[in-house]
């Protein structure tokens, strides 16, 4: 059976997240071991947990070592069943990672499906729900994946209590795409949430953010919300060709002056770079693309991370993939 | 300590914590709210939390546990209210919780964890005492802000199975291990009668003040019993006054009265000064009556009442005078037997034996030879400063003997052997030839004639391995074997028997197979 060194490189939830989709998209069984060996809190937590139960529930697998601590998981799907499912999350952990173990095999199967998804939506530990929104889904729709997101409550670190919805439409077979490219900023969108909190604090975040990135004050807006608490900063940057969305988190002891810093450090850096795709969306191309059998973007330097993602693509899927220096950028060549 | 995963599901029993768990608003998910707390953990999975709250606090527990809800949706949250009229009334609170766990039913595919980080203190004290008591099969939890770098609350699991702590399995043996060498005086005995025996008396002298009797052979350390006895009662601070040690045998006669009661002056010739008297100096101290058996009759009567009336009149005195003293007394006579001769007081043994304690000479208690040998090693070393030593043949030849010795005078024997073994020998080491000249002074001191086991000869160390009934056979066969020529004539002499009855034809060979089984061969054992 196809083992994975769960000990391997840094992304321990990661590898299983992927290992889990390839597994139920190909229906290769696989067994994973040493998970997060060398950590201080070794084997599976409760949001990996969580991330194993949904796609077991999706494929019906068969599953060893689904238990709080396990260092070991056999896991041997079966054919994923579409339809409606409702997967609640922890500890405030993200709801998002839920879905991204779920939506590559729920659409790539034979009919529609609608997850209702509770838990964090918005959580410095994985893209929150406007990165999805915002770059995942139009990157997918690219590939011909209709992938309809509504955020319903707001899910903030550590009270949870966030529910979104997604409605995936199936697609026969992804296609890759060539993103090589960013072109010119075209739209700047600088947005503030404070949940049960005080507005005047998004408000400083805007007006820090719009300072220095040089932007006009037109740009920036405050939403406030129920639920909570919460604080997010966000930046959407519109280009020609690429579209990327930059998250900060307000929290205790950090001012709203430096929350901004963090978020414009980032798309400053991006910006920079020069590259179409930033990092952290390298990590979540790897794998539809390696489906689709072909594509390319160009990116900053891939940190051990992808290179761990691509080891774990490559145990399943038979196809090359590139990641080649390319004028102070990568390029990264799938097929 | 076991390790061992327990994978069964986890159920919380707990209480709504009324000032810690409360709170409206979303800043409550800012502070820490304990019962909140256990779900807000990575590594922490809980099936289902049994929730008691009083009456009072319907609303707040109905919060917490959409607030459990949001933060642990496997979690089935299940509210109990409770009579919480007194929560600091011990026998109320222990009481309703006491009824709550009895009607609970716990399951064996259960594990539970008992959450005392809430509830007022004297809740958390009831909940520990009903998991002490097995009325919740269990463990205890609390948990604890998050601390540092870490965003998540601490949890602490406390298993009140106290052998699983080593550090304090540990420290309890330490501490037992530093009682009982009190009595033992820091020797090691293995004697397990002999342990036993200690045992007792330490707890008979820790828990009552009423007399005891040591008997047993002269020199098997009654006096020195004594002495630790006192010395663990003033540890313990039971007694205050100092340790006085008579040999009753050394006060015989005229001088006994006035020796033990005192006297004053002018209460005969030559009492010029007024005496004391040890009774009085033994004052809310320990009196060790050594060779009690040797006391006149007249002296007997007197220690009679003062043990009693805890007074007495000293000799030529008309006023009484009182000393309030634990008595020990030490005899190695039959006081029974003294009594029927007339030559002691019945009624004062009645006093004296309600704790009687029978030591054990040396020669009973082979096994503590060697740690008794050691310790009397390290009493020269501490008197003399110098440590004196045995080498490895010379200590195996000193216990073999030892072990087997008669020890008619039982450690003052042992302590005289030693001593001057030590004081004898060359360089601190005690060689074979110094252990072979005590030993020929200890038999002629005893005057039993000392053959030297010739089955520790041959086999040395593995001859403590031998039983009694297998040495005494084997020292016989050595002992034609050294005094024959030759295997055959030996095998003659010791089947003579069944050569007459013609019942065995190959003597030597049956020498040779019964002395294999010791590993032994016919040029070891023959003569030189």
């Amino acid at each position: 059976m196809l083992t994975i060194d769960g000990s391997e490189g840094e992304g321990g939830g990661q590898v299983l997240r992927s290992a889990l989709a390839l597994s139920a998209v190909t229906g290769t069984p696989f067994r994973i071991h040493k998970i997060r060996a060398g950590r201080e809190r070794s084997g599976l937590l409760r949001q990996h947990l969580t991330g194993l139960n949904a796609i077991t529930a999706i494929c019906n697998a068969d599953v060893d070592g689904a238990v709080l601590g396990s260092t070991e998981v056999v896991f041997k799907p079966r054919a994923v069943v579409p339809g409606d499912y409702t997967f609640a999350v922890g500890t405030a952990g993200s709801a998002n990672l839920v879905l991204q173990t779920v939506l590559l095999p729920l659409a790539l199967a034979k009919g529609p499906s609608r997850l209702a998804l509770e838990g964090g939506t918005h959580n410095p530990t994985s893209p929150p729900f406007h990165y999805l929104e915002a770059v995942y889904a139009p990157l997918l729709a690219k590939m011909g994946l209709t992938l309809g997101l509504t955020l319903e409550r707001w899910g903030f670190y550590p009270a949870g209590g966030g529910r979104f919805v997604a409605d995936i439409k199936p697609v026969e077979h992804l296609t890759g795409f060539d993103l090589l490219e960013r072109g010119d900023v075209r739209e700047v969108q600088i947005r503030a949430v404070v949940a049960g909190l005080p507005e005047k604090i998004g408000l400083r975040e805007v007006a820090a953010a719009v300072h220095l990135l040089g932007r006009d004050r037109d740009d920036g807006r405050v939403l406030s919300v129920g639920g909570g608490p919460g604080n997010a900063l966000w930046i959407k940057v519109v280009c020609e060709h690429a579209t990327e969305l930059f998250t900060a988190f307000g929290e205790k002891r950090v001012s709203s002056d430096q929350v901004a810093e963090r978020c414009a450090v980032e798309v400053k850096h991006w910006l920079a770079a020069n590259v179409p795709v930033a990092e952290h969306t390298a990590d979540q191309l790897l794998l539809p693309l390696a489906l689709a059998g072909r594509g390319s973007f160009r990116t900053s330097a891939p940190t051990l991370h992808t290179r761990t993602h691509v080891d774990v693509i490559q145990r399943f899927l038979d196809v090359p993939i590139a990641l080649v220096e390319d004028s102070g950028a990568w390029r990264i060549t799938v097929g | 300590m076991d390790k061992a995963i327990d994978n069964r599901p986890v159920v919380v029993i707990g209480m709504v914590g009324t000032t810690l768990d409360a709170g409206h608003g979303p800043r409550r998910w800012e502070r820490w709210r304990p019962t909140v707390a256990l779900f807000q953990r990575e590594d922490t999975a809980v099936a289902r939390i049994e929730l008691l709250h009083g009456h009072r606090y319907t609303a707040l527990a109905k919060h917490l546990a959409e607030d459990i809800a949001a933060v642990s949706p496997e979690t089935e949250v299940v509210l109990h209210r409770i009579d919480d009229r007194d929560p600091w009334d011990l026998e109320s609170v222990y009481g309703t919780l006491l009824d709550f766990l009895s009607a609970y039913t716990f399951r064996d595919d259960e594990q539970y964890w008992a959450h005392i980080t809430t509830g007022t203190h004297v809740a958390q004290i009831c909940m520990f005492l009903l998991v002490e008591a097995g009325f919740l099969p269990g463990k205890l939890v609390q948990t604890s802000p998050a601390r540092g770098a870490s965003k998540e609350p601490g949890l602490q699991i406390i298993d009140l199975h106290l052998e699983r702590y080593d550090a304090i399995a540990r420290r309890f043996a330490a501490r037992r291990d530093a009682a009982v060498g009190f009595l033992k005086g820091g020797i090691a005995t293995r004697n397990a009668a002999f342990n036993a025996l200690i045992d007792r008396i330490e707890r008979v002298a820790l828990a009552s003040t009423a007399p005891i009797l040591l008997t047993g052979p002269t020199g098997a350390g009654k006096s020195r019993l004594a002495r630790r006895v006192y010395e663990l009662k003033k540890a313990r601070r039971q007694v205050e006054g100092p340790f006085v040690d008579v040999n009753c045998a050394t006060i015989r006669g005229d001088g006994a009265m006035s020796a033990l009661f005192g006297h004053v002056r002018g209460a005969f010739t030559g009492a010029e000064a007024a005496r004391k008297g040890l009774l009085l100096s033994a004052d809310k101290g320990l009196l060790f009556l050594d060779e009690v058996g040797e006391l006149g009759l007249d002296e007997q009567a007197m220690l009679l009442r003062a043990i009693e009336e805890k007074r007495f009149l000293p000799f030529g005195s008309d006023r009484e005078v009182a000393s309030d003293f634990q008595l020990m007394a030490g005899t190695n006579r039959d006081l029974r037997a003294a009594v029927a001769r007339g030559a002691f007081r019945d009624d004062l043994l009645a006093r004296l034996d309600l704790w009687t304690f029978r030591m054990p000479g040396l020669a009973e208690r082979p096994e503590d030879v060697e740690p008794n040998l050691d310790w009397e090693l390290d009493e020269v070393a501490r008197k003399t400063g110098r440590r004196v030593r045995l080498n490895k043949e010379a200590r195996e030849g000193f216990l073999a003997f030892a072990r087997r010795a008669p020890w008619p005078a039982n450690f003052r024997d042992l302590s005289a052997a030693v001593t001057r073994m030590a004081t004898l020998c060359d360089g601190g080491r005690i060689d074979v030839d110094g252990v072979e000249d005590e030993l020929a002074r200890l038999s002629a001191q005893w005057e039993v004639p000392r053959t030297a086991s010739r089955v520790d000869a041959v086999l040395g160390a593995a001859a403590a391995e031998l039983d009694r009934f297998e040495r005494v056979q084997l020292e016989d066969v050595l002992a034609v074997c050294c005094t024959s020529k030759t295997l055959s004539d030996a095998g003659r002499t010791l089947f003579a028997a069944s050569r007459e009855k013609k019942t065995s034809s190959n003597d030597a060979d049956r020498l040779r197979k019964y002395l294999a089984k010791f590993d032994l061969s016919w040029a070891q054992v023959s003569a030189p």
